[in-house]
């Protein structure tokens, strides 16, 4: 078809119009604009889900019957107002507005004239339906504007369908224009959005806001200069008790005496009202002249406040520093289980100037120290997840790997190998750890010993195995041998393949239905149908074909862990920390391991993209020259990658530093967990100096990483 | 002597890019190789040092088999043989010396790697290539900083790092201009003469060809369908170039006597 086909005026389809009036999209997929035809279907059904079930969210209104029937009316009320005014609209933009100018003008007036109308039309109609008058409003409103969109949409796919051909697709500009605005509409009742109430209730949130803002105040110690004096007194008074003794006037310090020392608690009923307790005489002296004296009222467990409603205690000291006041003693509550005297205390302040000193305070040091763990805890793991994910990336990197090839025969000694070198591996770094102790004494050897026996056996007997076979197969055995060996050692593999998937199987589907005894019971039953199924499926495959046919053995190594480090990723580092948690408990342990698993996989991921997309023409020259695996990687792949690798690393650097302040949050320890304790507390001076902290590393990293990034691409 | 039975390869999509090709090479011949795009040249010269692994068919080399070849064996026969590129194919971040050195991978120990080790050896005769193609003193410069001529300096100076007994040369010259053409080789000619090596070289220009060639197989679709000795195509003229060739064949316009 040519562009001049293309503008050509065509004629409308008159019975796809009418087929996807009846189902939305079937106009459009009977004249072959198939997927066209399943997105306004999908498009329509989700909108007229969602508003039956933004109506369906009143709690007064269950029936969705109802609400059914409510919105099919709807639905045809407001196309047929949309077809009333959109005929208005065509007949005044032929007879009045003929101008380009007026034709816009009477457009907009038009779309305004169509929301008004149908809000007010409908509303009654709501209101009848739902008949709850408060929340009617916003849900009526919501329910009308999604059930005219709907219909909107609907109306034009009919007239879509109608000049839908399988060679021309109109534009979708209106449907996706008409689309976003009913999920705007949908979606801000679906997820609450209640702008009234955020402007209502934001003040509440200014007292918070203020000490998060500017928290520094907490960060430094302050010295106090106030005039301080206590007295103490028992209360209650049992029989026979004198009390504390009675303290005398001080010369060179401020002094308060309370007479008696001994007394009985007021009493406060349900109704409030007060039965007061023993009356105090209270003199002191000492203060500073003309300067207001507060009195505080000390609980035998040390806790202060001021005793209102007892007597004044708030007033100015004398000319001489002196005062005298009565005073009864509070309703202070008292434990149940308290035993032994209970010594109240009675303080008189003078609050005096603060006086900075320069120390950070207690909370400001502990937030350092926890940024910095926060900070480290970010670096290790990326440090330790770059040189994890190196070797995978290589592993994962397609171009590289599928040069990896070898013959059926050598891969099935190979894999035999594998398995046999890596149990003698086991075996051998065992017995070589029982000599000093093993797992107890030294875990780091033992687990390095393993590690080097398990893998080095494993490759060793793989590498002597397939070649071993190989050479057997190739040079002493008949051909029918060789085929057989292939066809049973694959068979072997697949069964016991299939045997670990079969139990597998058993042990995720059942146990979710099922009860672990039929799990138990089951998995041995799958594992055999499993194993069968792989051998019968192996075979096959050996038969078919030759033992010296080459086969790809780099395609399944980059295909297992490819798929292994996707699953790895899609699982987020918050699970991954909870995960931590349970394995090490809290701590920053714990968020290192979960930064460092998500790191392997995702710069896993990133790195073997870029090796990907190196530049083959080296490789290919390096190659020719002679050059092995190990060479060609080093001369041609490295100085490819290197600089994708180094931006990927400090990226992934900046982001684990973020994840760190976060994964905190759920018990990783660091800043996060420190921020996480103190907005529980309501401590939110403290928990400001932690967002503080936060937000300048995040920023100052963020401008590093940028920097140094700059500098290497 | 190179001596190819039979090479056909199908590639995994089913394309046939060689289908029965048999020829041999006598030892300091410089052999062209002439055809359109996807005629099967790169493919041709690729399954000589296994770049590519042919589907059937037997190459031999000095009566080793190459197709046979286990990887050790491979590596030794691959030192052997020199390959430059159209694209060059040099690591445009590493320096020009570095390239060169990687023609030693097939001599030195793989582990001396790790460190980017070559013996003082190695490194002396680097300069000598490098002189002999006349950019010594490009050494240290970074390989993307280099112009195209240098480049393709720099990849037979990488070459010349195997002691090569033959060099295959994948269109060396369709990235340059005609000037660096002669340039480019004339250092190949030169090779072949002073050093003896055997050269299979694949072009497109017919008076490139007749200039260069002392013999030249013509490939179509993936089959020999021209062999000619440097009299034979010495005498040929377009209308029967255009006729192996195909109706593309072009004639460059500027000769060595052109320019000086």
């Amino acid at each position: 078809m040519t562009d001049l086909e293309a503008t050509l005026p065509r004629k409308r389809s008159f019975l796809q119009s009418f087929l996807s009036l009846l189902v939305p999209g079937l106009g459009q997929a009977i004249a072959g604009a198939y997927s066209r035809g399943l997105a306004i279907l999908t498009t329509i059904a989700t909108f007229t889900g969602l508003t039956i079930w933004t109506a369906a969210q009143r709690p007064r209104f269950p029936d969705y019957g109802l609400t059914t029937r409510a919105f099919l009316l709807l639905l045809l009320e407001t196309a047929a107002i949309l077809i009333f005014i959109a005929a208005l609209h065509y007949i005044v933009r032929r007879t009045i507005a003929k101008k380009p100018t007026t034709q816009a003008a009477a457009q907009t007036v038009f779309i305004v004239l169509a929301i008004l109308v149908i809000a007010l039309i409908q509303q009654p109609l709501l209101d009848t339906i739902l008949s709850e008058e408060n929340q009617s409003m916003v849900y009526g409103l919501t329910l009308v504007f999604g059930a005219a969109l709907t219909a909107a949409i609907w109306l034009w796919n009919v007239s879509d369908a109608g000049w839908v051909r399988r060679d021309y697709a109109p534009s979708m500009n209106a449907l996706i224009f008409l689309g976003i605005a009913a999920l705007i509409v949908l979606g801000s009742r679906v997820t609450q959005v209640d702008l009234p109430k955020a402007i209502r209730e934001y003040r509440d949130t200014e007292i918070i806001l203020q000490r998060i803002v500017w928290p520094w105040e907490s960060a430094f110690v302050y010295e106090e200069n106030n005039v301080v004096a206590e007295a103490r007194i028992q209360a209650p008074c049992p029989p026979g008790a004198t009390g504390p003794e009675v303290n005398e006037p001080r010369e060179d310090e401020p002094w308060v005496i309370v007479t008696p020392t001994c007394g009985d608690l007021s009493e406060r009923d349900t109704q409030g009202n007060i039965d007061f307790g023993t009356e105090l005489d209270i003199r002191g002296g000492g203060f500073v002249p003309d300067q207001t004296v507060n009195l505080r009222w000390q609980n035998p467990i040390g806790n202060a406040f001021k005793p209102r409603g007892f007597g004044d205690a708030e007033f100015p000291a004398s000319e001489e520093g002196t005062f005298e006041t009565k005073l009864f003693i509070p309703d202070a509550t008292i434990s149940s289980t308290a035993q032994g005297d209970q010594i109240h205390t009675l303080i008189a302040i003078q609050t005096g100037e603060r006086e900075f000193t320069g120390q950070l305070s207690n909370d400001m040091k502990l937030a350092l120290q926890q940024m910095l763990v926060t900070i480290m805890m970010g670096m290790m793991a990326t440090l330790v997840g770059v040189v994890l994910s190196v070797p995978l990336s290589f592993l994962s990197a397609r171009n590289l790997m599928s040069s990896i090839k070898s013959t059926l025969q050598a891969f099935v000694g190979g894999v035999f190998g594998l398995v046999l070198g890596g149990w003698l591996g086991s075996i051998i770094a065992a017995r070589i750890s029982a000599s000093y102790g093993g797992l107890e004494a030294m875990p780091l050897l033992t687990f390095a010993l393993n590690l080097i026996f398990i893998l080095g056996g494993a490759l060793l007997l793989y590498r002597l195995a397939g070649t071993g076979l190989e050479w057997l197969g190739q040079r002493a055995l008949p051909e029918i041998v060789a085929h057989l060996i292939t066809i049973i050692g694959l068979a072997v593999v697949g069964a016991a393949i299939g045997y670990l998937l079969g139990i597998a199987f058993a042990r995720g589907v059942f146990s979710i239905t099922s009860t672990p005894e039929f799990v138990e019971l089951m998995s041995p039953r799958t594992g055999a149908i499993g194993a069968a199924i792989g051998a019968i499926f192996m075979a096959y495959y050996g038969f078919r074909r030759q033992p010296f046919d080459e086969i790809t053995t780099g395609n399944f190594i980059y295909v297992f862990v490819r798929v292994t480090l996707n699953i790895i990723r899609s699982i987020e580092p918050l699970i991954w920390a909870v995960i931590g948690i349970i394995w090490v408990g809290p701590g920053p342990f714990a968020g290192f391991i979960a930064l460092t698993i998500h790191t392997i996989a995702a710069l896993g991921k990133l790195y073997s993209e870029a090796i990907e997309s190196i530049d083959p023409g080296p490789i290919e020259a390096v190659q020719s020259t002679g050059a092995d695996r190990l060479q060609t990687i080093v001369y041609a792949v490295v100085p490819q990658i290197l600089p994708p690798f180094i931006a990927f690393t400090i990226y992934r650097w900046d982001i684990n530093v973020r994840l760190s302040t976060i994964i905190g949050l759920v018990g990783g320890g660091g800043i996060g967990f420190l921020l996480i304790q103190w907005i529980r507390l309501f401590q939110y001076e403290q928990a400001g100096i932690a967002v503080w902290l936060i937000t300048i590393t995040v920023a100052a990293l963020d401008f590093v990483s940028a920097e140094i990034r700059g500098r290497f691409v | 002597m190179l001596k190819i039975e039979n090479l056909t390869k199908v590639y995994d999509d089913g394309t046939v890019a060689l289908k029965d090709v048999s020829f041999t090479v006598e030892e300091g011949e410089f052999l062209i190789v002439i055809g359109l795009s996807g005629s099967g040249k790169s493919t041709l010269l690729r399954c000589i040092n296994r770049l590519i692994d042919p589907t059937e068919g037997k190459i031999t080399w000095n009566d080793i088999d190459i197709t046979e070849a286990s990887e050790g064996e491979l590596r030794r026969i691959r030192r052997g043989i020199g390959m430059i590129f159209q694209q060059f194919n040099l690591v445009d971040r590493s320096s020009v010396m570095t390239n060169v050195l990687t023609g030693r991978c097939g001599y030195v120990n793989p582990l001396w790697s790790l460190i980017n080790y070559f013996p003082r050896k190695d490194r002396e005769r680097a300069h000598t290539a490098l002189e002999r193609v006349g950019i010594r003193e490009k050494a240290s410069n970074r390989a993307d900083a280099l112009s195209g001529g240098q480049k393709q300096r720099v990849g037979i100076a990488r070459a010349l790092m195997q002691d090569p007994k033959m060099l295959l040369a994948d269109e060396p010259v369709a990235s340059l201009d005609p000037v660096l053409a002669h340039t480019i080789l004339g250092y190949l000619e030169k090779l072949n003469q002073e050093d003896k090596i055997t050269v299979v070289c694949s072009l497109h220009y017919l008076d490139l060809v007749q200039r260069y060639a002392t013999r030249v197989i013509g490939l179509r679709e993936g089959r020999i369908i021209y062999e000619g000795s440097q009299e034979e195509i010495r005498r040929l003229t377009d209308e029967q170039f255009k006729q192996i060739y195909g109706e593309e064949a072009q004639r460059m316009s500027v000769g060595p006597e052109g320019i000086s």
